[in-house]
């Protein structure tokens, strides 16, 4: 038997997405997490605040309710439909110290950069010519973020698909960046103050928005499709339960 | 007897047989497995499979814990404290091995 270590260990570590299920139900809450924002309203000059909490609480519970109900339905399905045919694992546990660190590297690569720029924007006037391209750039970034951490994610795991899947969102996030510079980007204008967001404020606050929009929307179909080839596949290999040979 | 073949001699012999070291290798990265998921992914005969499963229980390597869903009998193979450490310990002196011979990666 040729034994390879490593090939053995990344199957098992890829067994959850050995259904499509998980990139269907993500992709599904994407694409809902894409409708609030394209469809919300735009940013105007008076109501900030009340607009940004009201796009904020709206994010956070579409978040918390689709990841719970994501899960509730990915937990049925596998246990009616995965695990009878190739077997039941449960994966490693994850500590909370292992949670915290997730989510303060996930502030320090995503938001320090963004807040800084903000701050940096009110004062140096090169900054706020950055700022003014973020619709363009934004999505670029986010794309290569997104696509990258697909690549590390599928070497991890031993999924090709994932590359693919890495590529597309690269691609998306190019796209989007692309489109947005076509466009021409708003420029600010010197006198802006902190709170006092001016209509091209507005204008780039509202662009980069509908791109993350836009990009969490394709990202959530490549998802889908993705994850429905994969089950179709997956219950080709596995028509029906495992049975004992009689 | 030549270095590479001492460093041989050194290592477990119990996960070093081809069917349970690939049976470590899948429970090693997961918390637990039940029999079918190792039956499937090792492509072992359910005889062997529970043959090779047992040699590691016996050696304290595996552990096994047997439940019930609804009235089907649901049984889960997870590694000990001391199968983790001797598949680690494994691949450590491994390693050095593959690298001296490049083309005994492919085990």
């Amino acid at each position: 038997m040729n034994v390879q270590i490593d090939t053995a260990l990344k199957r098992a570590r890829g067994y959850w997405f050995v259904d499509g299920f998980t990139e269907m139900a993500a992709g599904g809450l994407f694409v809902i997490l894409a409708e609030i924002l394209l469809f919300s309203e735009s940013v105007t000059q008076a109501p900030f605040l009340s607009w940004f909490l009201s796009v904020t609480s709206e994010i956070v519970v579409a978040k918390l309710i689709g990841i719970l109900a994501a899960i509730l339905i990915l937990w049925w399905l596998k246990d009616h439909f995965t695990y009878p045919r190739t077997g039941f694992v449960r994966g490693k546990r994850v500590t909370a110290t292992q949670v915290l660190a997730v989510i303060r590297n996930a502030i320090l690569f995503l938001f320090l950069p963004i807040l800084a720029l903000l701050a940096a924007s009110l004062l140096i006037a090169s900054a706020r010519n950055v700022l003014a391209s973020m619709p363009a750039w934004f999505p670029f970034g986010l794309g290569l973020i997104w696509g990258g951490a697909y690549l590390l994610a599928g070497e991890w795991i031993g999924l090709r698909r994932f590359r693919l899947l890495a590529v597309m969102m690269m691609l998306a996030g190019i796209a989007i960046g692309v489109w947005q510079f076509m466009m021409g980007l708003p420029t600010f204008s010197s006198d802006t103050q902190l709170g006092n967001f001016q209509p091209i404020g507005l204008e780039t606050i509202n662009r980069t928005l509908l791109s993350l929009g836009f990009l969490i929307l394709i990202s959530g179909v490549i998802l889908m499709i993705s994850g429905l080839v994969t089950f179709l596949r997956y219950r080709k290999e596995n028509p029906t339960p495992y049975a004992e040979e009689s | 007897m030549s270095g590479a073949l001492q460093d041989l001699s050194g290592l477990d012999r119990v996960i070093h047989e081809p069917a349970r070291l690939m049976l470590v290798a899948l429970l090693s990265s997961v918390e637990s497995a039940d029999f079918l998921f190792l039956l499937k992914e090792s492509g072992l005969t359910k005889g062997n499979l529970s043959v090779h499963l047992s040699r590691l229980e016996e050696a304290g390597y595996l552990r096994v814990d047997k439940t019930f869903h609804g009235k089907i009998p649901h049984t889960e193979y997870s590694l000990t404290a001391k199968g983790k450490t001797a598949f680690t310990e494994y691949r450590k002196k491994l390693d050095p091995i593959i690298r001296r011979n490049p083309r005994a990666a492919k085990i």
